[in-house]
């Protein structure tokens, strides 16, 4: 199998703290994965670095069928090559609506020029509508985000990665601060995205990775503990000295 | 002649104690040589004045009076007395006896005029007779006004009157020996000799006697003289551009002037006949063309001197060098002097380079006094205070006002300081409980509604204080300035304010590292939320360190307001420098703020050490420079960590 | 399928017919078309005010839309002058001196026409050569050209650097502030080739139209101004509404999401940035012939900042609140400060407007910014009935520049 995305020995250190350490890691097309790991194991560390919001010290970061490496690449040149990011907290644009909001996201010439001369065509309406019925915000598209619950903002930040239409996607904590119906929802929705698109979940919450059903990889201080599916790796003792040695 | 001045001299400088003892009497020396005194002239005189400086101190009093067309015949009585203007007449004092003989109008007497070649000779005889005179007060003045008026006859003199008791005014005698020596001695080796005994000395009296030596003349000739010291050949078109070449040889005569399209003009329109030139009608004449066809039709028919062609030009161009040439004709001596020259220069540059580094030291202090309030608020609050200038105003004027009610400079100064401090803190700790506090978050709102207090301030100032400069006078002993040579020195005031930074420096560091405050400041800026659940109020901390950032600013306005005039503007002019200041160098760190004050210092001296004609320049490249700085460290020299990274 | 941009945005009709009514107003009021009820000089002061009022536009476009508090505009805006400065002060001097040399018996050539122009202009700064920025002076189109480009250029490779090593926030604000600063000690040299504090004069006299006198000339600028201002608020209606509009707010309130959904928002910045900058020129190079002179002075940092208060009075984020704040602040400022307001008699102390408007302007102004976010437009909503805001007014964005929910009601 080739990977559509790999990671090969990257560190990077804030101030002498190494938040990742000769970390190696690759995931193949349509591949659904979750990342697990304690406070500080690198998670969101390891999203940064492949988004370009981080260069690491060292390691290289390629992605896709020309092995292209990643680190030359700016946050919008990574997103258009087809890497989209869900944050952790629900980032939406509060000031503007829904349908604005999926719009923007939509997958479209992104030059400044391109967009100035864009016009609303009857496919990108028909296709905002679908995507806000696919996260349930159908009748929501004229209301402004800002004015959505907490998870609709959730689900709306979903839809625009949907509206991006990654090969890869990166979600951070998706089950945040969600309701157990919500929850439910969320692993559906994960499960049925990854089988069009690779999906990276990182997520610290056990029962939600158990849902996902899928191979887990175990992050601690920077590298990789542990690698399998979630019996195995739970069944690992340096994963329980991890886990259970710390609480 | 010159031979019998030594004489004169040396019998002045060996015998002056001899000369005092025998006190010939002025009287009669004058009776006995009246006739040469009332005619004098310069083969003859000699004899006379050596007698009459042999007298004593009345008659280098009368010798000054006759070199400076002050010597006069009453005509009543025909008794030579010298005279001075006084209020419209003259009055009388009798050169024999020093008697005083009242005023006399101007018709009494007959002044007595020597020609130059005369008071040539009497000067010289003054000057040698002063260089060796008992009282070393005179021996100094005559050393003053010799190396003032120096000329080849003074050197001689000079020489005659090297031994002196004194050893600062004997060294002062070898000094300007030398100095004249290399003007005016007639021996090469002893000039080249005297040139570098100084060996990159860097007195003005001695780069003085370089320069006419180095001094050139620019000419035009077809060979150069064997006998001239020319300086450097120049290359038509690179060394001397091609006009002003030809306007050198028009000048000197060696080739006719070209024409002028001013000059053609006129020509042209001397002869206009029947509203044609030579054959062309006026209204073509607006075409250079047609203005050359028509001279060359006037040329042709004799009415006209013929112009030079380009042509000619060129050949006469050909024809000559043109050389600079040294008014020194010895190649030896102006080499020597050259050498000497650059040394000096090299020398004075490195001394040019000290002063221009206290100068930016000192600068440095004033934006890190500046700035260092302007950091602090930025760094701990992440609040830019557009109102900073004007605190440091308000401090300025707060130093005015305590001057119009204590006179003493010393205690007004002393008072001033912790008054303007007191006032500003009061007036930051207003902006933030009424403003800032309820834009929190919001920096560019701060930014413009700290504007907004900006100008009201700024016009409430005017409005009270007047549009003209207010006077901050600093106390007598800071007047003046720490001089260590010609070229580096520096003012007292400057010094202090450096000296102020310093103990703001380090009252900052210990304000931070050693009080409770400062801990809790820390805190704050590394986590407010955090801090705010140990007790630590953030609202209080915010409210103390504006205060503290806006005392700072109005006791750097004292500061800057001693060697500034004191106007409404005192803050608008400080305003962005101390922005740029605390941008280079990072928010949320003292160091940064120094190193910043020190780079914006350093690089402002600088820039206007390469062209210090203008200093507006220098700003603009200053400025510019910035620009391109942030490009490569947009956080600064000193990258913050805290709150204002968050951004 | 979609309905024009007026008619999706009302308040852009309501503004254009506005402006066309008062225009007509003016001019059936001026001395050189109608009742001479407004004076010549009234007249190019709306006129002056109208251009503003662009330049206010563009700069909400920059602050109230982008997010970058630009306290640069002014340069361009004077920048824009200049230009359209030098090619009237060489016309204007080159008719004056052919008259004059005219009377010479010998007719003068062209050289020696640019010879005396140029020592006519440039007498005041010890030189008689035109300098090389002065190459196209001779030609309208050269310097209406420049009007563009220059100012154009200069936010080009600002921006670039500025955008490109993601300054942003206070620190651009500063950044802007320098650039003005330093391109104003530049201009104020003599040998800058701009006549240093001299500046450019006799603007108003329009090469060629000598013979139409300034009455009905003011008139015509202030058609030309209103046309500009129309025109202008046009076109930055039309960019900031649709995809471009949306995506430079989002860039504005959350800068970091934006570059995650694969916008490059270095270049978006740039577009509005240099937009911005050529009206904000065009509006300049309308203004100063009606001024009739300008110096370096005019690029002071405080104008720019002066700019960004008309905005913030009148409501940023919204275009007509933005140009309603120009005017309305700008023409309160000249009457009180030109001494036409009356004084106010307190009994202790007499209140004179001209000392005492900066500091009333500085106040209102702080006043403003703490009580009502959305400025002078915010009237409209009180008047369309719009709720007020749910949330306490929290920042939409992590952004310095973001906006606050209390501003956001549209």
């Amino acid at each position: 199998m080739t990977a559509l995305l790999e990671v090969r020995g990257i560190s990077v250190s804030f101030d002498g703290f190494r938040a990742i350490n000769n970390l190696s890691f690759e995931i193949g097309e349509c591949e659904l994965r979750a990342i697990i790991g304690p406070n500080g194991a690198g998670k969101t560390t390891f999203m940064d670095i492949v988004t370009g919001k981080t260069r690491p010290n060292e390691g290289q970061v390629l992605w896709g069928e020309g092995s292209k490496s990643l680190l030359k690449m700016n946050e919008s040149q990574i997103a258009r090559a087809g890497i989209g990011r869900k944050f952790q907290r629900p980032t939406v644009f509060e000031d503007q609506t829904v349908s604005e909001n999926l719009t923007m996201a939509l997958s479209a010439a992104r030059g400044p020029f391109s967009v100035l001369r864009w016009r609303p065509s009857a496919d990108s309406v028909a296709r905002v509508a679908e995507l806000a019925e696919e996260v349930g915000l159908a009748d929501q598209l004229a209301r402004k985000a800002g004015e959505l619950s907490h998870g609709q903002k959730q689900w709306l930040e979903i839809g625009m990665l949907l509206a991006q239409d990654p090969r890869l996607l990166l979600v951070d904590e998706p089950a945040a601060g969600m309701t157990l119906a919500e929850r439910e929802q969320t692993t559906t929705l994960l499960r049925r995205l990854s089988e069009r698109h690779a999906v990276v979940v990182v997520e610290h919450d056990m029962d939600f990775v158990r849902r996902l059903d899928c191979k887990v990889t175990v992050l601690h201080e920077g590298s990789v503990l542990a690698e399998g599916s979630l019996d195995h790796v739970t069944a690992n003792p340096e994963v329980i000295e991890v886990y259970l040695g710390r609480g | 002649m010159r031979l019998f001045l030594l004489a004169l001299a040396f019998v002045a400088l060996a015998l002056p104690f001899v000369a005092h003892a025998q006190s010939p009497e002025l009287g009669a020396v004058i009776a006995a040589h009246r006739a040469e005194i009332e005619k004098p002239s310069r083969g003859s005189v000699g004899p006379v004045v050596e007698a009459i400086a042999a007298t004593g101190p009345q008659g280098a009093a009368l010798l000054q009076a006759w070199a400076d067309r002050m010597l006069a015949l009453r005509k009543s009585d025909g008794l030579l007395v010298i005279t001075s203007p006084e209020d419209g007449n003259l009055k009388l004092t009798d050169a024999a006896t020093g008697t005083d003989l009242g005023t006399a109008p101007e018709g009494e007497v007959t002044l007595l005029r020597p020609n130059s070649g005369v008071r040539g000779v009497i000067s010289a005889a003054l000057a040698g007779n002063a260089l060796s005179d008992p009282d070393p007060k005179r021996r100094g003045e005559a050393l003053d006004s010799l190396s003032r008026r120096a000329d080849a006859s003074q050197l001689a003199l000079l020489r005659e009157a090297m031994e002196d008791p004194d050893p600062a005014l004997a060294a002062r005698k070898q000094r300007l020996e030398r100095l004249l020596t290399i003007q005016y001695d007639t021996d090469p080796k002893a000039r080249i000799a005297a040139i570098e005994s100084f060996g990159g000395d860097t007195g003005l009296d001695f780069r003085a006697s370089l320069n006419p030596l180095l001094a050139t003349r620019r000419g035009a000739m077809e060979e150069i003289p064997a006998d001239a010291n020319p300086a450097r050949e120049l290359a038509v078109g690179s060394d001397i551009p091609r006009d002003e070449a030809y306007a050198l040889l028009v000048s000197e005569g060696l080739a006719p002037a070209r024409l002028t399209p001013e000059a053609m003009r006129q020509t042209l329109a001397q002869h206009i006949l029947d509203g044609k030139v030579g054959g062309v009608p006026l209204a073509q004449l607006h075409e250079q063309s047609a203005r050359d066809r028509a001279y060359t039709a006037l040329e042709a028919v004799g009415t006209v001197q013929p112009a030079a062609s380009e042509a000619e030009v060129d050949a006469a161009l050909d024809r000559y060098k043109f050389v600079d040439l040294y008014a020194e004709p010895k190649a030896e001596v102006t080499t020597a002097a050259r050498a000497a020259l650059r040394g000096t220069e090299s020398r004075i540059g490195m001394m040019q380079a000290a002063d221009l580094s206290l100068d930016a030291l000192s600068l440095a202090s004033i934006y890190f006094l500046a700035a260092i309030g302007l950091a602090v608020t930025f760094g701990v609050m992440g609040v830019i205070n557009m109102a900073h200038g004007e605190f440091i105003m308000m401090g300025a004027y707060t130093g005015y006002v305590v001057q119009q009610f204590i006179a003493d400079r010393t205690i007004s100064l002393i008072v001033a300081l912790p008054l303007a401090f007191i006032v500003t803190f009061a007036a930051g700790v207003a902006l933030e409980r009424l403003v800032i506090r309820h834009l929190y978050k919001r920096p560019l709102e701060t930014l413009l509604a700290t504007f907004g207090v900006s100008i009201a301030l700024q016009q409430l100032a005017k409005n009270i204080f007047g549009t003209q400069a207010r006077p901050l006078t600093s106390p007598a002993w800071l007047d003046g300035a720490l001089t260590f040579n010609d070229v580096v020195s520096i003012s007292y005031i400057r010094i202090a304010i450096f000296v102020l930074a310093l103990v703001f420096l380090g009252l900052y560091l210990f304000i931070m590292n050693r009080t409770r405050l400062g801990l809790e400041v820390r805190a704050v800026t590394q986590n407010p939320a955090m801090a705010a659940s140990m007790g630590i109020s953030p609202d209080r901390i915010n409210m103390l360190t504006f205060g503290l950032g806006s005392g700072i600013a109005g006791i750097a306005g004292v500061a800057i307001g001693l060697f500034a005039k004191v106007t409404s503007e005192l803050g608008s002019d400080y305003i962005v420098q101390s922005f740029m200041t605390v941008v280079v160098g990072g928010v949320g760190n003292i160091w940064g703020t120094l190193a910043g004050a020190a780079l914006i210092g350093f690089l402002q001296k600088g820039i206007e050490w390469f062209n210090p004609a203008n200093t507006l320049a220098a700003q603009t490249y200053m400025i510019l420079f910035i620009i391109i700085f942030i490009q490569f460290r947009p956080r600064g020299i000193i990258a913050a960590k805290g709150r204002a990274v968050g951004a | 399928m979609r309905k024009p941009l007026v008619l999706r945005h009302p308040s852009i009709l309501v503004f254009l017919g506005v402006l066309a009514v008062f225009t007509v107003a003016v001019t059936v009021l001026s001395a050189g078309y109608g009742t001479g009820a407004i004076s010549t000089s009234m007249v190019k002061t709306l006129g002056k005010t109208l251009c503003l009022a662009l330049a206010a536009v563009a700069m909400d476009l920059v602050w109230g839309y982008a997010g970058i508090l630009s306290l640069g505009q002014m340069a361009f805006f004077a920048l824009g002058g200049y230009m359209i400065g030098m090619w009237l002060m060489v016309a204007r001097t080159e008719g004056i001196v052919t008259g004059t040399l005219a009377n010479l018996p010998i007719p003068p050539t062209d050289a020696e026409i640019s010879a005396a122009v140029a020592t006519q202009i440039f007498g005041v700064v010890g030189s008689d050569k035109f300098p090389l920025i002065w190459a196209f002076s001779g030609s309208l189109w050269g310097q209406l050209a420049l009007v563009v480009l220059v100012p154009g250029l200069l936010a080009l490779v600002f921006g670039w650097l500025a955008f490109r090593s993601r300054v942003n926030g206070v620190y651009l604000s500063i950044l802007t502030q320098a650039m003005t600063l330093a391109l104003a000690l530049y201009l104020f040299q003599n040998d800058s080739g701009l006549r240093g504090n001299n500046g450019l004069s006799g603007l108003q006299n329009i090469p060629g139209l000598d013979a139409v006198g300034q009455e009905k000339l003011s008139v015509w600028f202030l058609w030309a101004s209103a046309l500009a201002l129309g025109l202008g608020y046009l076109l930055i209606a039309w960019v900031a509404s649709g995809k471009f509009g949306s995506v430079t707010r989002a860039i504005r309130d959350d800068e970091a999401r934006v570059r995650f959904l694969g916008y490059s928002v270095e270049s978006y910045k740039l577009v509005v940035f240099v937009l911005a900058a050529v009206v904000t020129a065009i509006a300049g190079a309308l203004y100063y012939p009606q001024a009739g002179i300008i110096n370096p002075a005019e690029l002071a940092p405080i104008a720019s900042i002066y700019l960004a208060v008309w905005v913030a009075i009148g409501g940023r984020g919204r275009l007509y609140g933005a140009a309603i704040g120009a005017v309305f602040v700008s023409l309160l400022s000249s009457w009180f400060t030109g001494g036409r307001a009356p004084d106010l008699n307190l009994g202790f102390y007499i209140v004179k407007w001209v000392d005492w408007w900066q500091v009333m302007l500085g106040l209102s102004f702080v006043l403003v910014t703490l009580f009502a976010p959305k400025g002078l437009s915010g009237l409209v909503d009180l008047f369309e009935g719009l709720r007020p805001p749910r949330r306490r007014g929290a920042a939409l964005g992590p952004d310095m520049g973001a906006l606050r929910e209390k501003e956001a009601v549209e």
